[in-house]
């Protein structure tokens, strides 16, 4: 096992002790609603690909550390790696992702701007969005991992909350730095709503509010080569958020593919476990305060 | 007389420290969501789903039996912010104020920031 690979996962069972706390049950789509700021949440998350083709089955973990720097900027570092039997276990790289929300106060659409810069390889299944077009590869993780995939990504994320229901809808694109194949461009839509709306007074764990569930739909659009639906992927993901505790959540989705190209069925689930007032006890060690 | 004076100025410094920071003048809350009245007004009882709300979202900065305040944020059983419309509040809560640190609540279910407000409330008879 090569050292970054034996690095990360180390890091990820570090990183599994404490392990989520979001409302939204989205592992895809992006909604309006920051990181709090001074806040670290910590994401370890698994998506299992049942392909087509009697393609091997694959697992994609990675681990996600966001911070909250404002009540308008949250920012993230991803970790994420690969596994298929009989091939490999790789690392597949790093991501840094900013979200910007322009707008102070909530609107009936709620903007928020998303940049992101991927250092990975071509071995990256975490499906983390999906864009541009599919086309089914039966190319090993371990002969992919050396072709390198710098990209920019950008997202306009459109977010709205009535009657207490979210809506939400990414728009994305994506240029591959290191290949010259285009402009490539996504989509994702999602809904969600706790399964109750009022808070009972009791310290219960698996009553209905602590539950969310919803669906997301997303997939790739082509690129400036060829923009449309042909040879993309499509996928539509029931999605269930159960908060576990007072400052963890668990995740689970499956999702299953619409179109012939992509995977049969992405199976995600994660675990995220949020550190409230991070940023201030961080502060506070390097000013030597008690 | 001159320790009474001490005393009297004393008092008032540390009154005056501990007041609630205005309320940011760019945060004003329109007139008619203001005017709004608690749909859970007659429901005093569920108050108490508000407490444990404000325990997972609000605590750690508005600060309650287990947390310190934090981040400037104002203490909301003083007087500035009892005195503010139930609709206030909720618009305050729903809507945040990012540019300050206060995050946007709307992610809450409404009948839940209406349970806050009624919580809220009740800081102020304490």
């Amino acid at each position: 096992m090569n050292r970054p690979l034996t690095a990360f996962l180390c890091f990820s069972m570090f990183l599994a002790i404490p392990a989520a706390a979001q409302y939204s049950p989205y592992f895809v789509t992006y909604d309006h609603h920051m990181e709090e700021p001074g806040n670290l949440e910590i994401t370890t998350q698994s998506t299992v690909g049942i392909q087509k083709h009697d393609l091997p089955t694959y697992w994609a973990p990675l681990v996600e550390l966001e911070y909250g720097a404002t009540g308008w900027w949250s920012t993230s570092l991803y970790l994420e790696g690969a596994s298929a039997p009989h091939d490999a276990t790789v690392f597949t790289g790093y991501r840094l992702e900013n979200r910007f929300k322009p707008l102070k106060r909530d609107h009936w659409i709620n903007p928020v701007l998303y940049f992101e810069f991927e250092n990975i390889n071509e071995a990256s299944r975490i499906q983390k969005e999906v864009v541009g077009h599919a086309e089914p590869s039966n190319e090993t993780l371990s002969s992919l991992r050396g072709e390198k995939a710098r990209e920019l990504e950008g997202k306009l994320i459109l977010s709205s909350n009535a009657k207490g229901w979210n809506f939400a809808e990414n728009f994305i694109v994506e240029k591959n730095l290191t290949e010259d194949e285009g402009v490539e461009f996504g989509y994702s839509l999602g809904v969600y709503r706790p399964l109750a709306t009022l808070a009972s007074g009791t310290d219960c764990r698996l009553c209905r509010e602590n539950f969310t569930a919803g669906v997301e739909l997303y997939g790739g659009l082509g690129s400036t080569e060829q923009f449309g639906f042909s040879d993309t992927a499509h996928y539509i993901a029931p999605a269930i958020a159960w908060r576990a505790s007072e400052n963890s959540t668990i995740r689970f989705s499956p999702g299953f593919g619409l179109t012939t190209n992509g995977a049969r069925t992405l199976l995600r689930f994660s675990y995220t476990y949020e550190i409230s007032g991070f940023g201030s006890a961080v502060r506070n060690m390097f000013r030597g305060d008690k | 007389m001159r320790a009474a004076l001490f005393l009297m100025l004393t008092c008032c410094a540390i009154a005056f420290a501990q007041q609630v920071k205005p309320i940011d003048p760019d945060w004003p809350v329109p007139e008619k969501a203001a005017q709004e009245q608690n749909p859970l007004s007659g429901k005093p009882e569920l108050a108490a789903g508000g407490r444990k709300v404000f325990e997972r979202t609000c605590a750690q900065c508005h600060g309650d039996t287990k947390h310190e305040r934090k981040n400037n944020a104002p203490d909301l059983a003083t007087p500035a912010v009892q005195q503010e419309s139930d609709g206030s509040l909720f618009w305050r809560i729903s809507n945040g104020n990012s540019r300050k640190g206060m995050p946007s609540f709307s992610n809450l279910p409404e009948p839940q920031r209406w349970q806050l407000v009624l919580y809220i409330r009740s800081l102020g008879t304490k």
